[in-house]
C-alpha cells in the first residue's frame, strides 16, 4: 500500500479523530440519581490541565511514531496503545472519584462519548498494528491481557458509582438467567437450521426442480421484519396450542420461546441452505469426474471429496448463522423469549440508556467471541491443499 | 480387448454417437480424433460407463461392460483427462494411491506401488509426494494423473485429451514419456485428442470422427497416404500431409550406404526424421547429410533426392515404428 519510508496513514488518521474525540466530546456524565438526566462533563471539567496533559501525550506519541513508521517504532505505538487500552478504565476511576459527590450515595456516573470513542479507535489501532508488525503469541496475549486485567482490577476495587455496574448489580441475577436463555435459544435455532438445512440442501441436490422454489421461499421468509414474523407466528401457535392439548403441555403458545425459536430457524435456514448447497455444489466438475472415473462410488465421492473439499464453506455458513441468530435473538425478548434483548427493550422504555448497555455490550461481546472462534475453527478444519 | 459393435449414444434428439464399430487390439495405442462436438469422448466415456451407450454393445475381453458393475469396471480401467481432476485436499502421494485404496491394497504396498510409478514417471518421490497439487505446475500436475491412472496397473488406459492444456514444450515431452511408457508397460490405450500432430506422433491407429460417426480408421500413414474424403484430408493438414508424413519416417529409412566421397560435415541423427532431415538441409543449403549412430560414427549418407523419394525409394514404406525410440 504505502512505501516503507511514507507515513502510516490509517494510524495518523485513528489517531487524529482520538485526539479531536477526546479533547471536544464529553469524557463522562453525572446525575444525582437513576431518574434525571445525566450532566455532561468534559476532559478538562475532570482533571482539568494535568489531566488534559497527561492523556493527549501518548495519544501525540502515537502519532509522532505512525507519522515515520519503522518495525522499532510500531512496536512502540502498540505498547502505547495498549496501555492506553488499560488507562481507560483508570481514567473512569479517576473520574468517579473527582465528579461523583460521596455524599449522594444514589449519584452514578455514566461513560461518555468520548471514552466510547477512544476504546473504539484504540481497539482499531490495535488491529491495524498487529496486522502490520509480527508479536510472538505469548507477547500479543500478554499484551491483549493487560486492558482486560485492568478493567477487572478497576470493577472489583473502586467503580461503585459507575451506572452500568449497578444496574448490573441490581439484576445479577436476572442478567446471568438472560445470558443462559440467550445463548440457549442462539445454539438450539443453529443446530436445527443446521440439519434442516443439510438436508434441505441435499434434497435440492437431488431434485433440481425444487431447487428454484426453495431458494424463492427460503428468500422471501429473509425478506420479512423479524417482528413482523414474530407478529405472524402468534396467531397460529396460539390456536395450535389451544387446539391440541399436548403441544400446550409443550408449553408452545402464541408468545415466548416457541415462536421466538421458530422465527430463528426461518432466519438461520437461507445462509445454511445456500452453504451447504454452495459447498457441495461447487466442487471442480474435472474432480468429481475424476472421482467417478476412477471407481468411487456416490456415497464415497460425497465423503471424502464433496464433504471435506465443501466444509470451509459449510462452516462459514454456521459463523454466519450465529451471528445472525445472537443477534436477532435480541429483538426475540419482545414477545417474551427472554434472553439479553430484554434488558436492551426494558431500558428503552425506562429511558435508562445504561440498562440498554447491559444488554447490548454482552451480545456485542457474544457476537465478536463467536465469529472469531469459528473463523478459527474453519481455518483449523480446512484441508491441507486449500490453505 | 475392448470391442465397439455398432454403438450408438442418444442425448435427447440429438445422436452424439452413430453406429460405431471398432475393434481395439491389446497393446494397441486407439487415437479418437476430430472436430470438438465429433462424439470422441463420448464413445472414449462409453468404455468406462462413465455414460452408458443407448444402442450396440461394447464388449471388454469379450465380455459386455454392462455385465461388471460400474465400480468394478472402472478400477479396472485407468482414467486421465484434461483438467487431471486431481483431488485438491490430497497429497501427490495419497492421489496417486486413489484406486489401490479403493482396491483395499494393504497400506505397505500402496506406498511402494506409488514409489514406484513416481520413479517411472520422473517425480522425485522426497521432493513431491507430500506436495498438494496446488503447489504443482501444469506438467507435473498432469505426471500425477497419468501417475494415478496407472495405480493399480490396469490392463486398459482411457485418456481424454490428457495434454490439452499444457504448452507445446511440455506436451511434446509428456508425449514422449507416454511412447517411452507405452513400449515399457504395453498397455491398451484409448487416447482422445483434437490435436493431429499428438494424434499422428502417438498413434498405432488413428480414428477419425465426424458426427458421431467414424469416417475413417488405420495407421497414420495409411490415412496420410490414402484419405478417405476431403475432411479427413483437411484434418491431416491438406498440403502439409508431405511435411506430417516426413514426421513419421525415420532417416535410418531413406539413408544409403556411405561411398567414397569423403562424409559432409553436415550430419543427421539416424533415428531422427525425415522432417528433422529435411529442416537441416534447408537451413544449411545442402543436398546431403551425413549419417551417424549414437556414439556419432557415421553409418550412411541421405541424399535430398532420396529424402523426397524420387528414386523410386518406395520399399521402406511399411510400418516401421523405428522412429519413436528417437523421441
Amino acid at each position: 500500500m504505502r512505501e516503507g519510508a511514507g507515513s502510516n496513514s490509517v494510524l495518523v488518521s485513528l489517531m487524529l479523530v482520538l485526539l479531536v474525540s477526546w479533547l471536544g466530546l464529553d469524557a463522562v456524565s453525572v446525575a444525582a440519581n437513576r431518574i434525571v438526566p445525566g450532566e455532561g462533563i468534559g476532559l478538562g471539567g475532570v482533571a482539568g490541565w494535568p489531566g488534559i496533559l497527561l492523556s493527549v501525550a501518548p495519544m501525540l506519541g502515537v502519532l509522532w511514531l505512525a507519522w515515520r513508521p519503522s518495525p522499532g517504532r510500531l512496536r512502540v505505538a502498540l505498547l502505547l496503545v495498549m496501555a492506553m487500552l488499560a488507562a481507560l478504565p483508570v481514567w473512569l476511576v479517576v473520574a468517579a472519584a473527582l465528579t461523583v459527590d460521596p455524599a449522594l450515595p444514589q449519584s452514578r456516573l455514566s461513560i461518555g462519548p468520548a471514552v466510547w470513542l477512544a476504546l473504539f479507535m484504540l481497539l482499531l489501532s490495535r488491529i491495524e498494528l498487529r496486522g502490520r508488525i509480527r508479536v510472538p503469541r505469548w507477547q500479543g496475549a500478554l499484551l491483549d491481557l493487560l486492558p482486560l486485567l485492568s478493567l477487572g482490577l478497576c470493577l472489583l476495587t473502586a467503580l461503585e458509582p459507575l451506572a452500568l455496574r449497578q444496574e448490573y448489580l441490581a439484576r445479577e441475577p436476572a442478567f446471568i438467567a438472560a445470558i443462559g436463555e440467550h445463548l440457549l435459544l442462539v445454539s438450539v435455532a443453529v443446530l436445527v437450521s443446521l440439519s434442516l438445512g443439510v438436508g434441505l440442501a441435499m434434497a435440492m441436490r437431488r431434485w433440481p426442480s425444487a431447487q428454484r422454489f426453495g431458494f424463492t421461499l427460503l428468500n422471501f421468509l429473509q425478506t420479512i421484519p423479524s417482528l413482523a414474523l414474530f407478529g405472524l407466528l402468534l396467531a397460529p401457535l396460539a390456536w395450535l396450542s389451544n387446539r391440541f392439548e399436548w403441544i400446550d403441555a409443550l408449553g408452545v403458545s402464541g408468545i415466548g420461546w416457541a415462536p421466538a425459536l421458530l422465527a430463528l430457524v426461518a432466519y438461520s435456514l437461507l445462509p445454511m441452505v445456500r452453504n451447504t448447497y454452495v459447498a457441495l455444489e461447487e466442487v471442480d466438475p474435472g474432480v468429481i469426474d475424476a472421482a467417478r472415473g476412477m471407481g468411487m462410488s456416490r456415497a464415497q465421492i460425497f465423503r471424502q471429496v464433496r464433504l471435506p473439499l465443501g466444509l470451509p464453506v459449510l462452516l462459514e455458513g454456521i459463523r454466519i448463522t450465529t451471528v445472525q441468530a445472537i443477534g436477532l435473538t435480541a429483538v426475540a425478548a419482545l414477545i417474551g423469549a427472554g434472553g439479553l434483548g430484554r434488558f436492551i427493550f426494558q431500558g428503552l422504555g425506562q429511558a435508562a440508556m445504561d440498562l440498554v448497555l447491559l444488554g447490548a455490550l454482552p451480545i456485542l461481546i457474544m457476537a465478536l467471541l463467536a465469529d472469531a472462534l469459528l473463523g478459527a475453527l474453519t481455518e483449523r478444519l480446512r484441508p491441507g491443499g486449500l490453505r | 480387448m475392448i470391442e465397439l459393435m455398432q454403438v450408438s449414444k442418444r442425448f435427447g434428439d440429438a445422436l452424439a454417437v452413430d453406429d460405431v464399430s471398432l475393434n481395439i487390439a491389446r497393446g494397441e495405442l486407439c487415437v479418437l480424433i476430430g472436430t470438438s462436438g465429433c462424439g470422441k469422448s463420448t464413445t472414449l466415456r462409453m468404455i468406462n460407463r462413465l455414460i452408458e451407450h443407448s444402442a450396440g454393445e461394447i464388449h471388454l475381453e469379450g465380455q459386455p461392460v454392462r455385465e461388471f458393475r460400474e465400480e468394478v469396471l472402472r478400477r479396472r480401467i485407468g482414467y486421465a483427462i484434461q483438467s487431471t481432476g486431481l483431488f485438491p485436499h490430497w497429497t501427490v502421494a495419497r492421489n496417486i494411491g486413489l484406486v489401490p485404496g479403493l482396491l483395499k491394497w494393504p497400506r505397505a504396498r500402496i506406498r511402494e506401488r506409488v514409489e514406484e510409478l513416481m520413479a517411472l514417471l520422473g517425480l522425485e518421490v522426497a521432493e513431491f509426494a507430500d506436495k498438494y497439487p496446488s503447489q504443482l505446475s501444469g506438467g507435473q500436475a498432469q505426471r500425477v494423473g497419468v501417475a494415478r491412472a496407472l495405480a493399480a496397473d490396469p490392463d486398459i488406459l482411457l485418456m481424454d485429451e490428457p495434454f490439452g492444456a499444457l504448452d507445446p514444450i511440455t506436451r511434446e515431452s509428456l508425449q514422449d514419456e507416454l511412447i517411452r511408457l507405452q513400449a515399457r508397460l504395453n498397455k491398451t490405450i484409448v487416447f482422445v485428442t483434437h490435436d493431429m500432430d499428438e494424434a499422428l506422433r502417438l498413434a498405432d491407429r488413428l480414428v477419425v470422427m465426424n458426427q458421431g460417426r467414424i469416417i475413417q480408421q488405420g495407421h497414420p500413414l495409411e490415412l496420410l497416404r490414402r484419405p478417405a474424403d476431403g475432411f479427413v484430408e483437411s484434418l491431416l493438414g491438406g498440403e502439409d500431409r508431405g511435411l506430417k508424413e516426413a514426421a513419421l519416417l525415420p532417416v535410418s529409412q531413406r539413408m544409403v550406404a556411405l561411398d567414397d566421397a569423403p562424409p559432409d560435415e553436415q550430419q543427421v541423427a539416424q533415428h531422427a526424421t525425415l522432417r528433422e532431415a529435411l529442416s537441416i538441409m534447408l537451413w544449411r543449403h545442402t543436398e546431403r547429410l551425413t549419417v551417424v549412430d549414437e556414439a556419432g560414427r557415421p553409418v550412411g549418407q541421405l541424399y535430398l533426392a532420396q529424402l523426397v523419394g524420387i528414386n523410386g525409394e518406395a520399399s521402406g514404406r511399411g510400418h516401421d515404428r523405428h522412429h519413436r525410440a528417437a523421441g
